[in-house]
């Protein structure tokens, strides 16, 4: 009997006991078990057939090891075709350039924080991020156009190279396919870039004639559109023909001035970027000390997003003519960006010195 | 063992069970109150747009920081008040606080707007509860540029906390109104500052029967003058967005017809109301001027459709002689009309060269009338090539359904 009642007893505490078990919380537990299908990074980019030529420069930067490290890192890879662009094609191509300058286009490609997509502002222009080799790198990001539909889209730019694929997933990081190779010269300006470089030796004469040579050397930011010798040789313009030109019967600022930006920072995806986040389809400036108008117009390709760019000069008046208009068409050769600023290699006058006389033209 | 009565034990038991459930039913509310406040809105007035030819200009994005407290290095580690994602004012700020509870956006486009944070109360009637209440005394007021991303101020990368706009301190007095903007003081150099405002429509004795509106002028030095593809981003205002010259005289008529302008209502055609003075540094309050809430003769004293034209005129000219045509919109700074119309996002017929802004007087259902119309005290500001409206409204009679 006395068994009975306690068993009650304990009987009628089940109740209340369950009461207070149902009001205590469990918090679950979910042990996250790492994704075996990761690779680090110098295995993944060893393994995947279009960053052979990147993998080299990374073995010939010895660099292979650090990307083995826990990081985490994001690789800006460069796809086949972007060293193409640039005249390598082969591993041992890369034994040409100098080592040093090698290790830090690759350290220039990678930064040492895990830097997703999703981490970049959206309709961001020229936010910087610091890489291994110690500079910075100008990220603009397109995405939504505010006055426009509601329509979203990503194209993304490091130093104008779009990104082709983003956000792979490493085991030590993630990964961006680039449709060009970043380059930058350290410690060089605009002026030093165009100097070392006999390739352009007509252009370089030119603006020393009219005197718009010192300024490349001063802070800037200039964005300068330089024609290649053979351009100029194309329609018979050597350096002879240029020190032979009377300076005062030419207007100089249009016809090398038109060439260089003051105080502008552009990349050649600048342009394709505006275009969508602020309805700018054409750009239309002064040109520098003159009244007459430059327009540039941008336009990107669908498949590879190589972004080219056409300009040409026009008159100011209202029935104004369009000069020659040219066309930085060559994605290997733009984008080259300074201290001071940037050079953009163009397949084309903009002016022909006769069409820059000063007494000839009504518009002058 | 224990012999205990059945009743003595069932008791027991009881009143454990009623003691954890008081126990858990618990819970200590704290209210938040602030002693001697002053109100405060802050909007930003820096409305030009991002594009290729000002790339590297810093987005007009901000953070504002009341009493921070600085790092060794001078970045920003806490505030008293922090007022995040303060993004470009919207062209209209409703009597009532329209952005409580809207949370599509991280932007918000006034101070306090969508903050969660004492609001003011009822004062002379007129509903406050758009502006935040702060301590009131002397506070340092700080504002930074700030990256267009979702992240909270206090959590950015260092290196994104440098942009300062602007450093300085402001004196609240308690119990007063104040209005603070941010603005571009200089076009040509891009020299911002603020200007605090003090307001004084609490203290003025306001009729009902008339709709009051104030004016300002708070553009930037050398906007007019500046070229028209540096004002791009203001082609909505009309022959406003070129800008307007530094003394402005303001003429007035009322309409009865719905977005049209064939209804004028008599006696109210092209009446002058007031000047109106390019000023982004004297603080003054500028005067109230008004016009009759019923002034159509045919009203029936409950509701009524009327619209307002502003038109903004050189000194000199009238809009009865204007020499613009209506569809100009080059009138060098001489003419800027305003429709004060309906919701201020609908033209009138025909190519129309005004701003568009809501009606100043407000039609809502009130009591047994629906709509019925309020009179109400309104600020018309101009800021370079955009116009914005404030408007502040007595309490009214709830609806009745």
């Amino acid at each position: 009997m006395n068994t009975r009642k306690s068993i009650k007893k304990l009987l009628l505490l089940i109740p209340v006991l369950l009461l207070l078990f149902n009001s205590c919380k469990h918090e679950d537990l979910e042990i996250v078990k790492e994704n075996e299908n990761f690779r680090l990074a110098s295995d993944f980019i060893k393994n995947n057939y279009d960053m052979t030529l990147f993998y080299a420069a990374i073995e010939k930067a010895g660099m292979t090891a650090q990307l083995q490290g826990p990081g985490p890192f994001t690789v800006l890879v460069p796809n086949n075709l972007a060293f193409q662009q640039i005249g390598i094609s082969r591993p041992s191509d890369f034994d040409k350039m100098n080592q040093d300058s090698l290790k830090s286009l690759v350290q220039r490609h990678i930064l040492n924080y895990r830097l997703l997509t999703r981490d970049i502002p959206v309709n961001g222009v020229d936010i910087r991020y610091l890489t291994l080799a110690g500079d910075e790198l100008y990220t603009s990001s397109s995405n939504f156009n505010p006055k426009g539909l509601a329509n979203y889209q990503f194209d993304l730019y490091f130093n104008g190279a779009a990104v082709v694929k983003e956000d792979v997933n490493l085991a030590n990081g993630t990964l961006h396919v680039l449709n060009k190779v970043m380059k930058y010269t350290p410690k060089s300006t605009v002026q030093d870039w165009l100097a070392k470089r006999p390739q352009y030796s007509v252009f370089v004469s030119g603006l020393k004639k009219f005197g718009l040579w010192d300024k490349l050397a001063t802070a800037g930011p200039f964005t300068v559109f330089a024609p290649q010798n053979k351009v100029f040789e194309a329609s018979n313009i050597t350096e002879a023909s240029i020190t032979a030109l009377n300076a005062k019967d030419y207007n100089g600022k249009r016809l090398f001035g038109g060439y260089v930006m003051d105080k502008k920072h552009f990349f050649i995806s600048d342009f394709f970027v505006f275009r969508f986040i602020n309805d700018e389809t054409t750009f239309i400036r002064k040109v520098d000390n003159d009244d007459w108008l430059m327009i540039m117009n941008s336009a990107s390709d669908f498949y590879t997003k190589l972004n080219t760019l056409d300009l040409n000069l026009r008159t100011p008046v209202d029935f104004y003519t369009n000069y020659n208009s040219i066309q930085a068409s060559i994605p290997g050769l733009s984008d080259n960006l300074t201290d001071n600023g940037l050079v953009h290699d163009v397949q084309g006058l903009l002016l022909l010195p006769e069409q820059a006389l000063i007494n000839n033209s009504p518009n002058n | 063992m224990l012999v205990m009565p059945q009743s003595r034990l069932k008791n027991i038991l009881l009143s454990s069970i009623i003691l954890l459930l008081f126990a858990a039913g618990c819970s200590k509310v704290e209210y938040a109150k602030i002693d001697d406040p002053a109100y405060l809105r802050v909007f930003n007035n820096l409305n030009y747009t991002i594009g290729l030819e000002n790339k590297d200009e810093a987005v007009p994005f901000l953070t504002m920081l009341i009493d921070p407290e600085m790092d060794k290095d001078g970045i920003p580690v806490k505030a008293a008040i922090k007022g995040d994602f303060l993004d470009q004012r919207e062209p209209y700020a409703p009597p009532y606080p329209s952005h409580i509870g809207t949370g599509i956006s991280f932007k918000n486009v006034e101070y306090p707007g969508k903050e969660n944070v004492l609001a003011g109360p009822i004062l002379n009637g007129f509903d406050l509860s758009s502006w935040a209440q702060i301590p009131s005394g002397k506070h340092r007021i700080v504002f930074m540029f700030r990256p267009v991303n979702s992240v909270p101020f206090f959590e950015l990368d260092t290196k994104l906390k440098h942009s300062v706009l602007i450093d300085t301190t402001m004196v609240l007095d308690a119990k007063e109104v104040y209005t603070l903007h941010v603005l571009q003081k200089n076009f040509v150099t891009r020299k911002n500052g603020i200007y605090l405002r003090k307001e004084n429509f609490h203290k003025l004795s306001l009729s009902d029967s008339l709709v009051y509106v104030n004016f300002y002028n708070m553009s930037a030095k050398g906007f007019l003058e500046a070229s028209k593809d540096q004002k791009t981003s203001y082609k909505k205002s009309g022959a406003l967005y070129g800008g307007i010259k530094d003394e402005m005289n303001i003429f007035y008529s009322l309409y009865t017809s719905e977005k049209t302008m064939r209804g004028p209502v008599y006696g109210y055609q092209n009446r002058l109301l007031g000047k109106l003075t390019r000023n982004s540094e004297v603080l003054e309050v500028s005067p109230y001027y008004n016009f009759p809430l019923f002034a159509d003769g045919k009203s029936n004293g409950i509701f009524t459709n009327i619209w307002q034209r502003l038109d903004l005129m050189a000194p000199g000219m009238d809009p009865a002689n204007n020499p613009y045509e209506s569809f100009q919109l080059e009138t060098n700074g001489n003419w800027a009309p305003v429709n004060l119309m309906t919701d201020g996002k609908s033209q009138l017929i025909g190519n129309d060269n005004a701003a568009q802004l809501p009606n100043m007087i407000v039609n809502i259902h009130s009591g047994v009338y629906n709509p019925r119309s309020f009179s109400t005290v309104n600020t018309i500001e101009i800021v370079n090539g955009n116009v914005y409206l404030t408007t502040v409204q007595r309490k009214y009679a709830p609806p009745i359904y």
